[in-house]
């Protein structure tokens, strides 16, 4: 329900890019001086979490929908991540965007780590959930719906993921087995230590998909890497624990590295 | 079996009953000897073969004088040369998990990789020492051992968001020298915290309670292991009870006697009326609430033979006393504290358990 209400507060909208027409949803202040974030979704399509919408009472969000994915046709022109990022990038330029924080989720999360190193000094941030870019050489059991369940949530009773459509799951997977390459992907490795942009990189300690063991390789190769565990949550970071997930988000937008040092106040009375 | 001297460095002098106890209650020089006293005892433990060596947190009373046990233990470090130091442990949800995870870091450093690693919950007294909610003390406690844990192994820097613990990097030196981490324990009195030892595949340690309720929790603990598919070894099942041994059952009971260690006992959970209807609103016993007071209850010499909460006797006896709590309870380390608290008497009674009891509990 949590989620269909962020959905309302988030408007639909289409940008055409690189022969592509993307749709995305767009929410948040957009004349404050923050720089927007940009959304990068997972290989399960464009959702949106409370987390979004918490995100968006401080930053304008808005949330892509990758050129093959949902309801877009089949995408068979996008021959590598890299080009598929190269379209990302050519829609947020024709957005009027100049500057900007980038979020990707899982599989959104490789493909913001390729954004990233096309885009330079423009991206702000790179924040990676649950992210995609190393993962163990097998996946745990997803063949039904109750198995799928237990490796995307640790605790689907808060916002379940919605129900599969198997049309639009079957065109999906096509597109991500194609452009995913391998888990350990070593020419993409080569180039992440010059990616000095701030880096946050989240994972629930449940996560069996793409689990927490990965995330020292983040700290190792990427220039500029903060890792951060979400306790109690599993690959869907977001929906299992969205205010843990979305307050260090938030202070990681806002503050950057300094996110280190707290500004809590301990104060209890004056 | 193992058997592990637990020295709870109680305060020497009167001290009366209640939680808290006055501060201005306390004499310098006899608490001092105390502490010094129980130190000589684990040092002897040591000397005498004992497995490990135990020490807890305890605050506010005479009970204990170790609010901190690893400040103990780091003494412990340079007198105990042999046997395992056993922590029994700090009160996890009332600390800092990665103070906790740092001090045992070093502690494990300094013996070489001898520490035994209790998590405990503690008495419902000790959320008053530092003001934490003991309603939320189980998830507390969770979720400070999987940070713990993680706070261990993690070859990065990490941060962490939890529900009650949040850091934004965290990167423990020294590392710990066991691999991957100490041996772990944590008390499993009640279904709920035999579940999670089970599910956290760590050590039950069972604590001023029954044989009877002891075998119940013991055999619960390894029937949810079971449904996991694991099974606990057997030093994952620690008993803890007191002891006295005199040449005969007779000087065991008046060495009882005489030093008023017979009449039954109100300990740190009954000490204080408003603290025990406050922990039991909050629900900190679990759903057996009412098991879990009777197992504290306080009971006379006689009656605690008979519950198995105390071995006293020669050594003949208390040998068939330990062979109930190993068949009944399946334990395979008995965490030994005195209760005779007569210097001498006391420290007779452990060489008697390190000579006649020792060799006995080691081939078994």
């Amino acid at each position: 329900m949590a989620e269909q209400k962020s959905i309302s507060a988030f408007a639909e909208r289409k940008v055409g890019a690189d022969g592509f027409t993307i749709r995305y949803l767009e929410s948040g202040p957009r004349s404050d001086g923050t720089e927007p974030l940009v959304c990068l979704h997972g290989a399960g399509g464009l959702r949106l979490s409370p987390m979004h919408e918490m995100l968006a009472k401080t930053h304008r969000v808005i949330a892509f929908e990758t050129p093959g994915f949902g309801l877009s046709p089949a995408n068979e022109r996008s021959r590598d991540m890299a080009e598929l990022a190269a379209t990302l990038c050519a829609a947020v330029a024709a957005l009027g965007i100049k500057s900007y924080n980038l979020m990707g989720t899982s599989f959104g999360g490789k493909l913001a780590t390729h954004v990233a190193l096309q885009e330079g000094e423009k991206l702000q941030s790179l924040t990676l959930l649950s992210p995609a870019v190393f993962r163990p050489a097998e996946r745990p059991p997803m063949g039904n719906a109750e198995e799928r369940r237990r490796v995307m949530h640790a605790h689907p009773e808060r916002f379940p993921l919605a129900p599969a459509n198997p049309d639009i799951d079957s065109k999906q997977e096509t597109l991500v087995r194609r452009l995913i390459g391998p888990p350990r992907d070593a020419a993409l490795e080569e180039k992440l230590s010059g990616l000095t942009v701030p880096t946050l990189v989240v994972f629930g300690t449940e996560d069996r998909l793409t689990p927490p063991d990965m995330a020292p390789f983040y700290r190792q190769h990427y220039g500029n890497a903060h890792l951060m565990l979400i306790y109690d949550a599993a690959h869907l970071v977001d929906l299992d624990r969205p205010e843990a997930v979305t307050e260090v988000v938030s202070d990681f937008l806002a503050r950057k590295e300094r996110f280190l040092v707290s500004e809590q106040s301990g104060v209890i009375h004056p | 079996m193992k058997a592990a001297l637990f020295n709870p460095i109680r305060y020497g002098g009167p001290s009366p009953a209640g939680w808290p106890v006055a501060p201005h209650v306390y004499d310098l020089e006899i608490g001092q000897r105390s502490i010094l006293s129980g130190l000589e005892n684990l040092q002897l433990a040591d000397e005498l073969g004992f497995d490990w060596v135990t020490v807890a947190e305890h605050h506010y009373a005479g009970f204990s004088l170790t609010p901190n046990p690893m400040v103990l233990a780091g003494a412990l470090t340079q007198l105990v040369k042999r046997a395992k130091i056993a922590l029994l442990g700090p009160t996890v949800p009332i600390l800092n998990p990665i103070r906790v995870a740092e001090e045992y870091a070093m502690l494990d450093n300094l013996t070489g990789g001898r520490v035994i690693a209790g998590l405990l919950r503690g008495t419902p007294n000790e959320y008053v020492t530092y003001n934490i909610n003991p309603a939320e003390s189980r998830d507390r406690f969770e979720e400070a051992l999987a940070l713990i844990r993680r706070a261990w192994t993690e070859p990065e820097p990490f941060g962490w968001q939890g529900r009650f613990y949040q850091y934004r990097s965290v990167a423990v030196w020294p590392r710990v020298v066991q691999s991957p981490y100490p041996a772990l324990y944590m008390s499993g009195s009640s279904p709920e915290s035999g579940a999670m030892a089970a599910r956290n595949r760590i050590g039950l340690g069972l604590a001023f309670t029954t044989v009877p309720l002891a075998s119940r929790a013991a055999k619960f603990y390894r029937e949810e292991a079971n449904k996991l598919g694991w099974q606990p070894g057997t030093d994952q099942v620690l008993y803890r009870m007191g002891f006295h041994i005199a040449e005969s059952d007779e000087q065991a009971m008046t060495d009882m006697v005489e030093s008023g260690a017979a009449k039954p006992h109100v300990g740190l959970t009954m000490a204080n009326k408003a603290v025990l209807a406050g922990a039991m609103s909050a629900g900190y016993f679990g759903k057996a609430a009412e098991e879990q007071k009777e197992r504290v209850a306080p009971r006379d010499a006689t009656e605690r033979i008979e519950q198995g909460q105390i071995l006293l006797g020669s050594p003949e006896t208390v040998w068939k006393q330990i062979c109930r709590v190993r068949d009944e309870v399946g334990a395979g380390v008995l965490d030994l504290f005195p209760i005779v608290p007569i210097a001498d008497r006391t420290r007779h009674s452990i060489e008697l358990f390190g000579a006649k009891l020792l060799p006995r509990l080691h081939e078994n």
